[in-house]
């Protein structure tokens, strides 16, 4: 394989990658700070989809559709998320991880259908905006400007989730919580609140992944199971609960993903590569590569 | 006075029996012995959604046609149409429940040739008539795996449009290098091939840069952000790809995204329809090379005229290659059934095979050997007419199905097992 073609493929899988990150984030902030496992965290990523196709093809024009969207999506996914926190969560935090698991995973159902309702099971596409909308010329090939776009998004993501997390009073909070939730309560710091915010950030990350994946992809309702088997798989290898885990996590999988089915007698095995590294990961270090030992 | 009023009341007594009759001018109201359901399980949801909504208001067109001029045996006909999610499993079901509690004396194939082949099974065990109209793979009529005695096809087959598409194709030879693309399930499997052979048998020369195991993509991929760059790094002089509906406006989306120009720098054959256009109306590219089974503004005679004048006056859009096939396969059904003056599937089957029949494509015949319809393909150039609001062909070729069609002494290799997988290309 050429130089152009390695660059090519590298490209291709940061791209990937950059989106997996995005929404395997939120997952992953979710449960370091409430020890909550999300399924509905997939469901929240596909209405995050279809709600930018209708903003960018019902409410605002083809110019500025999608960076409404991209502001619209996240703030209606972050809503749907309080308010899950506080009507869904809230009563089973500190119970069995299983109701936990059992109310979100009703969610997803929930969700499903109420997308269908909403917004129909027609499979839809939307158009990166117009200036996005072109290729660079890189070792001969044409790459997709949006999905260098896709890379600059999420690298400015990682800056922000690192930057809220350890510059800001906020932050500090958070990673308090996840170190100790119950000694934070001590200090004066309303907790419940903290939660309510911590979820909407994740359910945000989730909203927006589906924004920044609809126009390299199509809008369809089984996108929400699809992302959430990638987003897992990225979270056991990088960590649970782990920003640089999810990180590295998704470049590993991008990675896996895009050069796995560029060589013929891997091609038809990528998504098993995948899995095996993550039977790799669990079997060697259980918590993932950042992630921490449960005490 | 009185001869007047005896007059008058002949008058009104005639015009009541000449409307009693129905002959009483274009408001006839027709007495029908019964009502009879034919089942139709489409997608209107799921990946081929795009297709459901004119194969539905294809039915309900014909519903209308065949019980203003009476029936099919002096019965009304009421098309029972539900959707199947573009699910395997749901249209099974469907066709279970059409036959069991419906009644439907005759079922229109689905879209998928998976969704089919999970049908035909209870087609056959109710013993009902089941007539394919959009999905095609060759092996319904001619695997003994498959294959069903009740099993009619009105559509060109897997190896008829391949066929057509690869002539088309090994004409071109200027085109070398060729990068294949096609979804993982029995549609691609048999059409895929098919494809190759023609291709490969009309310029010897042509090379395929990927190997068979690396055609196939899942027929729900809707992210082609690893296949696009790996079509880049091939290098092909041209594509090959019968993706279709939803996954087909992907990768288009994925391609224009990735590399603009990407159906200028390749050249690029495709099975596309009416529906696949309207998709994407201002982006599906101009230029590339394209088969179709059914496109009514490439079909002659007055017959399509009147039908899509029709079907735009009910609807508001123009009709789909399906939209014709499944009015044609309603048609030919109930022609049969006329003509046999029962709906026994015995007595039906018998008015189908071997006979001719007018549809909107013109004259179909049905086969006698394997009842799969001596019909057209339809092979041109993309290009945009201000007349329609979506991309038409042009230079179009128009192979006659005779020409196309399998030859019979393959049909009975396959039919008897002598082709080992069930596969042309491993018959003696």
């Amino acid at each position: 394989m050429d130089v152009g073609n390695l660059v090519l493929f590298f490209l291709a899988g940061l791209s990937i990658a950059a989106v997996l990150f995005i929404v395997t984030a939120g997952l992953s902030l979710v449960f370091g700070a409430l020890r909550v496992i999300n399924m509905a965290h997939g469901s929240l990523y596909m209405i995050g989809a279809f709600v930018s196709w209708f903003v960018i093809v019902h409410l605002a024009n083809a110019l500025f559709g999608f960076w409404a969207a991209l502001l619209v999506a996240p703030l209606i996914t972050a809503i749907i998320g309080a308010v899950v926190e506080i009507f869904v969560l809230k009563p089973v935090y500190g119970k069995e991880h299983l109701l936990q698991l059992l109310g979100t995973y009703a969610l997803t159902l929930i969700f499903a259908g109420l997308v269908r309702k909403v917004f129909g099971a027609d499979v839809r596409s939307i158009s990166a905006p117009a200036a996005l909308n072109s290729s660079v010329p890189i070792f001969g090939h044409g790459f997709s400007v949006y999905q260098l776009f896709l890379i600059a998004v999420a690298v400015l993501v990682a800056a922000g989730l690192y930057l809220l997390l350890n510059r800001t009073g906020l932050g500090r909070n958070i990673r308090a919580a996840i170190s100790d939730p119950q000694l934070l309560s001590t200090t004066g710091v309303n907790v419940t609140r903290l939660f309510t915010i911590v979820f909407m950030i994740g359910t945000a990350l989730a909203g927006l992944g589906g924004v920044l994946v609809s126009p390299t992809s199509s809008v369809d309702p089984g996108m929400d199971s699809n992302v959430l088997i990638n987003a897992f798989a990225i979270s056991v290898i990088g960590g649970l609960g782990s920003l640089v885990g999810s990180l590295v996590g998704a470049v590993i999988v991008g990675l896996i993903l895009s050069f796995g089915f560029a060589y013929p007698p891997t091609a038809h095995y990528a998504i098993a590569f995948v899995f095996a590294a993550m039977v790799i990961v669990l079997t060697i270090r259980p918590w993932g590569l950042f992630g921490r030992a449960e005490q | 006075m009185f001869r007047l009023t005896r007059l008058f009341a002949v008058g009104i007594a005639g015009t009541l029996l000449a409307v009693a009759c129905g002959g009483g001018g274009t408001n006839t109201t027709t007495s029908f012995k019964g009502t009879k359901n034919v089942g139709l399980s489409t997608p209107i949801t799921g990946q081929s959604a795009a297709y459901g909504k004119a194969i539905q208001a294809a039915a309900l067109l014909w519903q209308d046609d065949i019980n203003a001029k009476g029936g099919v045996n002096g019965y009304k006909i009421e098309v029972k149409i539900t959707d199947d999610g573009t699910d395997v499993a749901k249209a099974a079901d469907n066709t279970r429940r059409m036959i069991l509690e419906d009644h439907a004396v005759a079922m229109i194939g689905a879209v998928l040739s998976s969704q089919c082949q999970a049908a035909m099974p209870i087609a056959h065990q109710n013993h009902i008539v089941y007539v394919a109209a959009t999905c095609n793979d060759y092996r319904n009529t001619t695997s003994p795996d498959y294959r069903i005695p009740e099993y009619v096809s009105v559509v060109p087959n897997t190896y008829m449009e391949a066929t057509a598409a690869g002539i088309d194709a090994g004409k071109n030879t200027s085109l070398k290098k060729w990068y294949i693309l096609s979804p993982d399930y029995s549609f691609g499997r048999a059409e895929t091939p098919a494809f190759v052979a023609a291709l490969k048998k009309t310029n010897p020369s042509v090379q395929i840069l990927n190997s068979p195991s690396e055609w196939y993509v899942p027929l729900t991929t809707f992210n082609f952000q690893n296949v696009i760059p790996k079509i880049q790094a091939a290098q092909p002089d041209a594509i090959y790809s019968n993706i279709f509906a939803a996954t087909q406006t992907a990768f288009i989306n994925g391609a224009l995204q990735a590399q603009p120009d990407f159906f200028t720098k390749y050249h690029f054959v495709t099975l596309s329809s009416i529906d696949d256009f309207n998709a994407l109306p201002d982006k599906y590219p101009t230029g590339i090379r394209v088969y179709e089974r059914a496109p009514f503004f490439a079909i002659q005679g007055n017959s399509i005229k009147d039908y899509v004048k029709r079907f735009r006056d009910k609807n508001n859009f123009y009709p789909s290659d399906w939209a014709v096939m499944d009015y044609d396969a309603l048609s030919i059904w109930a022609a049969a059934a006329n003509k046999a003056g029962s709906f026994d599937t015995d007595k039906v089957l018998k008015n189908l095979a071997g006979q001719s029949f007018d549809t909107l494509r013109g004259k179909v015949t049905i086969r006698k050997e394997d009842l799969q319809g001596v019909v057209p393909v339809w092979v041109g150039t993309t290009t945009r007419d201000p007349q329609y609001p979506f991309v038409i062909l042009k230079d179009i070729v128009n192979p006659p199905g005779s020409e196309l069609v399998l030859p019979l002494n393959r049909v009975k290799q396959m039919q008897d097992g002598q082709c080992p997988k069930n596969d042309l290309a491993n018959c003696p």
